[in-house]
């Protein structure tokens, strides 16, 4: 339900960036690796390579995207709603979306020509073994037919990255819009 | 009807130049006109009820909403005794916001600009410095509160108008009224919405998701495909377009220009298509198969907030996907699940007007009050894979009304008429309980028809 009074607000709405204390500095082999894979995660998506993304994902992964909604006073911070979201998917929700870009999903057909900018990754262990939460910020440029302007999206990315088999799955992944309104007129995307 | 005193637009054109009803074609110009668009602010938004939210966003005394009425922005807010009002977001003072979150909770709504405050049902408190009178002394303080419009509240749903002496709310619906309670009135607690809506900017003129909301089911068939192809609605890839069983069903309308599409289950949705309801007593019906948004243990509420022929109805054929004039999309469907589950996707959706080529989405999703957690949670995610921002089905939508929106700038574009020629007729199916304008059988143009006369006589109107 939704709630917004100031009592009892989910203090769940008000956590950004890293829980973890226990941080992986910038340019130690697991924060290298964590980056790369970012960055190959975002040249998929771009490239619209779904099965080489697909293969990045665990299978058990959680995908979620909560609204944001402007507010004021003493509940201004707490501003990332998550009783409602934008995305709400799990792993085989996911292939549902890629399976119909391969077919007729207009949205997508001719496809956007997207440009995934990744930068201020922060990375720290995790209680559990071989999982790292990672944050990231992400800026998406994204043309759609001849419009000469692009629709674009700015957004924090709270993921959990976990290592098996010499490469890292994304297991969970909360994406943070910035607006409340968003300016772009789906998604149609993966972020 | 036909005499109605019209408008002129500065380039000589007039109502009936615009919608031709000899010909049933509307002048595709409409869709970017900022003089018409100027009217429509005047006759429709200002005019008529509109949908603004529903009271389980606002549960307690103080909480409150902003939401817009065309361009009019809105602070919908409950006040101690429980009631709900919906007061102008402009403080009389200097035309400052008064609320600039967009919700939260606050028995008092200071002014952030010079302190003008009011309480929650709009009424003046007073201006800072009690003694210097700085509201002055020409109009006493019942005159400046916020100006507030006139509140409706149907199936929980909060409607407003600012047509304070205008026709009722029962009389703004007409006979739809029969099926919309079929979906909001249905259970002893109502609806509930599961949290604040999702928001986002199309660029594109609000008619063009609105004339669609008004029941258009054929365009399910070639631009939402991929309902075929994923293997949820009825037919095939291959065969869509020899037989297509999903666009069969009965289409119900009225002139106030509110439409809905009642569908059979077994004949929409291929997972459904082995049930079979003959011989079958309502009962059996909705035990066999509830209708969306409804668990087995809700099934006794129906028969005590509704008729039995409303029951009947939304056991055999429920209301579906259709709209409520001027600018509400109702989408309340089966929607089957990844998971092969099935537990419904109710949402209502409304396109608020942002200038002649803007349209804000909204998305509000609900589930019953009183139906298990885990079925609210199930719904939830459902509607967002379906409906909305990511939602599979809408996408396509969202993607496809802002090149109409492109093409209708063209200046010999604009002259081209969209054409709402394919016409049943009204035809009462036997057995038929509800009123309206009926169309069984394949869906077409008669309710998207029906919204555009229900513009045209509220355009006409001075």
């Amino acid at each position: 339900m939704v709630n917004y009074a100031t009592a009892a607000v989910d203090q769940a709405s008000v956590m950004r960036g890293l829980v973890s204390k226990k941080r992986v500095p910038l340019g130690s082999e697991i924060y290298n690796r964590i980056l790369e894979t970012l960055y190959d995660e975002a040249a998929a998506l771009d490239e619209r390579r779904f099965d080489d993304w697909i293969a990045l994902l665990a299978d058990d992964l959680v995908y979620t995207a909560p609204v944001r909604v402007t507010r004021s006073g003493p509940n201004k911070d707490r501003d990332v709603m998550r009783t409602m979201m934008h995305f709400d998917d799990t792993y085989q929700s996911i292939l549902m979306r890629t399976g119909r870009l391969s077919k007729s999903a207009w949205a997508e057909d001719p496809p956007s020509r997207t440009r995934r900018f990744v930068t201020n990754v922060r990375v720290a262990e995790c209680d559990i073994a071989e999982e790292y939460e990672v944050s990231s910020y992400l800026y998406v440029e994204r043309s759609r037919f001849d419009v000469p302007h692009n629709e674009t999206i700015s957004a924090e990315r709270r993921d959990i990255w976990r290592r098996g088999d010499g490469a890292y799955k994304l297991a969970k992944r909360e994406i943070i819009v910035d607006q409340s309104t968003l300016g772009m007129s789906n998604f149609a995307i993966f972020l | 009807m036909l005499q109605k005193s019209s408008f002129t637009l500065s380039d000589g054109s007039t109502l009936d130049d615009l919608i031709k009803r000899d010909t049933n074609e509307v002048s595709l110009r409409v869709m970017n006109d900022e003089e018409l668009y100027k009217l429509e602010m005047e006759r429709i938004f200002a005019k008529t009820w509109l949908l603004l939210g529903h009271e389980t966003e606002i549960p307690k005394s103080g909480d409150f909403v902003v939401r817009d009425m065309g361009e009019d922005q809105v602070i919908v807010a409950r006040d101690r005794s429980g009631e709900i009002h919906v007061s102008l977001n402009v403080c009389p003072h200097r035309g400052m916001k008064v609320c600039t979150a967009e919700a939260g909770n606050a028995q008092v709504h200071r002014c952030i600009y010079h302190g003008w405050a009011f309480r929650a049902d709009g009424s003046f408190i007073g201006a800072p410095i009690e003694k210097e009178q700085m509201h002055g002394n020409i109009r006493q303080k019942e005159e400046l509160g916020l100006k507030k419009a006139r509140v409706h509240l149907y199936g929980g749903l909060i409607f407003a108008t600012w047509n304070i002496d205008g026709p009722s709310f029962d009389e703004f619906l007409g006979d739809s009224k029969f099926y919309f309670d079929q979906l909001f009135c249905r259970t002893d607690n109502g609806l509930e919405m599961l949290g604040p809506p999702q928001r986002f900017i199309l660029p594109c003129n609000w008619k063009i998701p609105a004339e669609q909301s008004a029941s258009d089911g054929f365009h399910t068939l070639t631009l939402h495909r991929s309902l075929m192809e994923g293997g949820i609605m009825g037919g095939t890839p291959e065969s869509i377009y020899d037989n297509a069983p999903g666009m069969y069903g009965v289409d119900v309308s009225c002139e106030q220009g509110h439409s809905l599409r009642c569908l059979e289950a077994a004949q929409t949705f291929k997972m459904f298509s082995d049930i079979s309801f003959e011989g079958k007593s309502v009962e059996e019906r909705l035990q066999m198969l509830p209708p969306p948004g409804i668990t087995k243990e809700l099934i006794p509420q129906l028969f005590k907030n509704l008729s039995p022929e409303q029951v009947e109805q939304l056991a055999t054929i429920p209301p579906q996907v259709g709209g409520m004039f001027p600018n509400v999309l109702v989408l309340f469907i089966f929607a089957p699940r990844t998971d092969g589950g099935s537990s419904g996707a109710l949402a209502l959706h409304t396109y608020v007007p942002r200038g002649p080529d803007k349209v804000e989405f909204i998305n509000f999703v609900f589930a019953e009050k009183d139906a298990p957690e885990q079925v609210k949670r199930d719904m939830l995610q459902n509607t967002i894979q379906q409906a909305g921002t990511s939602g599979v089905i809408e996408q396509d939508d969202a993607d496809t009304w802002p090149q109409i929106m492109r093409n209708s700038r063209g200046v010999v574009s604009k002259t081209v008429t969209l054409k709402y020629q394919a016409l049943h007729g009204h035809e009462r199916p036997e057995g038929w309980h509800g009123g309206g304008l009926l169309y069984p059988g394949f869906t077409k143009d008669d309710t998207q028809w029906n919204w555009w006369m229900a513009y045209y006589n509220l355009m006409a109107e001075a």
